[in-house]
């Protein structure tokens, strides 16, 4: 018994070692890619790309499910947003409530033929509507199919090369669109391009804008505030040097159209609908052996609501792993595959072992270390050292990504928001790590269930800050 | 040493780079509060500075104070945001009396730099304040390896009248992005006469790979004098050059562009039918409508839908041979009228554009 405690205990000790020593990487990795996209960002002279013709049009799908409330000043504020060339596909999911009533009735709609091909398979379409008063506008109501088939449905609607799918509780920053088309401007090979989401709960919000940013007092928003920084602003752009990061905000991401035709657009039995796409657009560009680049750039900001209670997070962290797990089943033979390159060989052995199986070993570890004090075999001292190197590596991880924020983009300009910022990161390893963790662990037990619906979330709304 | 011992290093270190991160975020607020109480007042004096000399007021010597004041990003980002509101004559003067300046020769000293965001530097302020002595960096700045350099350095185009810097921009726009090209065609546009001779000399080169995106170029500046280049080109062999061609043509409303287009309807690629149809809709000229009628009734959704817009453009006679088509006996070209015919006239502006 002590010796297979013993090999489990220096199995899950190479395995701490290797994660966390992968993770300074990413941390060291990010540093330069903070450096120099704030360069870029700090030296682009927007009003002249405003003026000129370069900039590539734009679709914005907005898929719509039982919206009644925010949808109105959802698609105003997206209409608002500094851009030259865009359009809107509003698409009502078969809504419930009237979603459609207030769009119909804010934007003046009317009935038109479609009048385009079904390029990708939907659920059927009940009619499209035109606005006699926002020309960008399109709306399609069709019957429920879930996110990811609304998303194909506007995508087959949408005229431009260029497509962003934006969540209609998401508030895109004016300028956001502007600086998402940085990386097409410069003339790498796009195939997509991730902004920052960043937390809206606490923040004065204006006509559809986040007007005045603040870190919220309530703990479980706070402590998703640091853990949205921590995911965004060293995860991402790390991952930027490795070849590509494997996700792609589903609320905030630019995608070129002729590569989502190419992969048949989102698949509709995904739970997480925006890691498989990214994942298949790998896929598909690796074994087509097109040059691509999926990038990561942190300044283009979207803000969105995050729960606040302890049961929707957990519903939804839940969720956020099952798509996890059943992606990476999924694509499984890119895993250790060097026909992927960089994406088989890094970016899927992490996501698999390093994100997808890491409750497991942490439980496991924990089980352990209780299992191993009680036969003895581990020291009481030993273990209390370890448990303490290990929360303290990840609230110096918490602390590094405050850093990042500080040192680049600096949203938050109050003292005591950098001081609730501080407290967070250093309060998010007792408690809420352990508890993200069992969320994350219910994954694996209802991942066999197919359900293809709509995040759950409830929403207070942006008007009370 | 045992691995106690090791863990506990471990963990003193961690615990002595928390403190230390944390005194950084603290220190890095500080700093930053104290160097923008610095320089805000003196951001705000240039402002009004360079006011009274945009309403002729003062001189540029003032300006020029000003500007050495501030640090020299500040600088650049004070002269990028200016230039647009003061008119060319007396915006030349500052140029040339920012060569003379030792920041200003010290930025563009930059054009060398090993580090790239210090040569952007240098092409963002050669791209506002370059005067005809900064022809060569300029050339070596549009050649840079950082695409962001060379976007800076080819908004100078607009500023320096230089065939050789025009040239380089033009053999250089086929091998960028389209989003690149579309950014240097909007400044090349306006270097007209030495855009123009070039590209006749490279309309010449039918082999040439970069044709068809020096073609789409060239029909956005919609000049006359191109248009029989494009009628040349109609015949070539590759399908997305007579795509280009047919597309361009849609622009020069001339009876050669209108036999060109006739031919090109016919034309073995859809694409090139497509845009040749859309382009006899542009040109809307009535010996073509028999032609236009025809490619409704073609293979192609894409081609049916183009002729049906371009007939919505034949006004009368238009609007008739869609009618005809809606009751008539070939299926697609009846579902594709029925379609033309229910949009409304913004829908079909939309289309148009």
């Amino acid at each position: 018994m002590s010796a297979l405690i013993h090999t489990t205990d220096v199995v899950i000790l190479a395995y701490f070692l290797v994660l966390n020593t992968f993770y300074a990487l990413l941390l060291v990795l990010a540093i330069p890619e903070i450096w120099a996209q704030t360069r870029l960002a700090e030296d682009e002279d927007f009003q002249r790309l405003m003026q000129s013709d370069a900039l590539p049009p734009i679709t914005i799908l907005v898929p719509a499910y039982n919206e009644s409330a925010t949808i109105e000043a959802s698609v105003t504020a997206i209409l608002t947003l500094e851009y030259r060339n865009f359009e809107i596909v509003v698409v009502n999911d078969g809504s419930k409530d009237e979603t459609l009533e207030r769009l119909r009735h804010a934007f003046d709609l009317y009935e038109v033929p479609r009048t385009y091909p079904e390029t990708i398979a939907t659920q059927p379409l009940r009619a499209v509507y035109r606005s006699r008063t926002r020309t960008r506008l399109l709306v399609i109501d069709k019957e429920n199919g879930g996110k990811a088939d609304s998303l194909n449905a506007a995508i087959n609607a949408s005229r431009f090369p260029l497509v962003i799918a934006v969540d209609a509780d998401t508030l895109i920053e004016p300028d956001a669109l502007l600086r998402l088309t940085r990386p097409f401007l410069l003339g790498a090979k796009i195939a997509a391009v991730g902004g920052t989401v960043r937390v809206a709960n606490g923040c004065t919000v204006t006509d559809g804008r986040v007007t005045d940013a603040r870190v919220p007092r309530a703990f479980l928003p706070g402590i998703q505030v640091v853990e949205y920084l921590r995911a965004f602003l060293f995860g991402r752009l790390g991952w930027n040097r490795l070849g590509g990061s494997l996700v792609i905000s589903g609320a905030f991401g630019l995608f070129r159209k002729d590569y989502l035709h190419a992969i048949g657009g989102y698949d509709v039995s995904s739970v997480v609908e925006d890691l498989d796409l990214v994942v298949r657009l790998h896929r598909h560009l690796q074994r087509h052996k097109i040059a691509y680049e999926i990038t990561f750039i942190p300044d283009p900001v979207a803000w969105t609501e995050v729960p606040e209670s302890i049961r929707i997070l957990s519903r939804q962290r839940e969720r956020w792993h099952r798509g996890l797990i059943a992606a990476m089943w999924q694509h499984k033979g890119m895993l250790f595959n060097p026909r992927y390159g960089r994406v088989g060989l890094i970016a899927m052995p992490f996501f698999t072992f390093g994100e997808m199986l890491a409750p497991l070993v942490e439980v496991l570890g924990y089980g352990i270390t209780v299992v191993g004090l009680g036969y003895g075999v581990i020291n009481t001292s030993f273990a209390l050292l370890f448990l303490l190197v290990a929360w303290g590596y990840g609230m110096l991880l918490s602390i590094w990504a405050v850093v990042l924020e500080e040192a680049s983009f600096r949203r938050y300009g109050r003292a005591g928001d950098l001081v609730r910022l501080i407290l967070y990161a250093m309060l998010e390893t007792f408690g809420y790590r352990q508890c993200t963790v069992w969320w994350r662990l219910r994954a694996f037990a209802t991942v066999w269930k197919h359900t293809r619906r709509w995040g759950d979330m409830t929403r207070k709304g942006f008007s009370t800050p | 040493m045992t691995s106690r011992q090791f863990l506990l290093i471990v963990a003193i270190a961690q615990g002595v780079l928390l403190v230390a991160l944390i005194t950084l975020i603290v220190l890095n607020r500080w700093v930053r509060l104290r160097r923008s109480a610095a320089v805000n007042p003196r951001r705000i004096e240039l402002d009004a500075l360079m006011q009274r000399w945009a309403l002729g007021q003062s001189g540029p010597d003032d300006v020029m104070q000003g500007l050495a004041r501030l640090p020299v990003p500040l600088a650049i980002e004070a002269l990028v945001t200016w230039s647009a509101r003061v008119p060319g004559e007396r915006w030349q003067e500052l140029a040339r009396g920012l060569e003379n300046r030792w920041w200003a020769r010290a930025v563009r000293a930059n054009t060398r730099s090993a580090r790239w965001w210090k040569r952007l530097e240098c092409a963002r302020f050669l791209s506002v304040a370059a005067t005809t002595h900064d022809v060569g960096r300029v050339l070596r700045l549009l050649r840079d390896t950082h695409p962001a350099v060379q976007l800076a350095a080819a908004t100078t185009l607009e500023r320096i009248d230089s065939p050789v810097l025009v040239t380089a921009a033009l053999e250089q726009l086929p091998f960028l992005g389209p989003t690149v090209q579309a950014y240097y065609a909007s400044v090349l546009k306006r270097a007209r006469p030495a855009v123009v001779r070039h590209l006749k000399q490279l309309f010449r080169r039918l082999d040439d790979p970069r044709l068809p995106r020096l073609i789409e170029f060239a029909g956005r500046l919609e000049e006359p004098v191109l248009r029989e280049g494009f009628t040349t080109l109609g015949t070539h062999p590759e399908a997305e050059v007579r795509s280009q061609v047919a597309r361009a043509l849609g622009k020069f409303p001339h009876a050669e562009s209108v036999a060109a287009l006739a031919y090109l309807v016919h034309d073995e690629a859809w694409p090139v039918r497509a845009q040749a149809t859309r382009s006899l809709g542009m040109i809307a000229d009535q010996t073509t409508l028999s032609a236009v009628r025809e490619a409704l009734r073609d293979a192609e959704w894409w081609v049916r839908l183009r002729a049906g817009l371009a007939l919505t453009r034949f006004g009368a006679a238009g609007r008739n041979a869609l009618l005809e088509a809606e009751v008539g006996p070939h299926a697609d070209a009846r579902a594709m009228a029925g379609l033309i015919l229910g949009l409304s006239s913004q829908a079909l502006a939309e289309y148009a554009a």
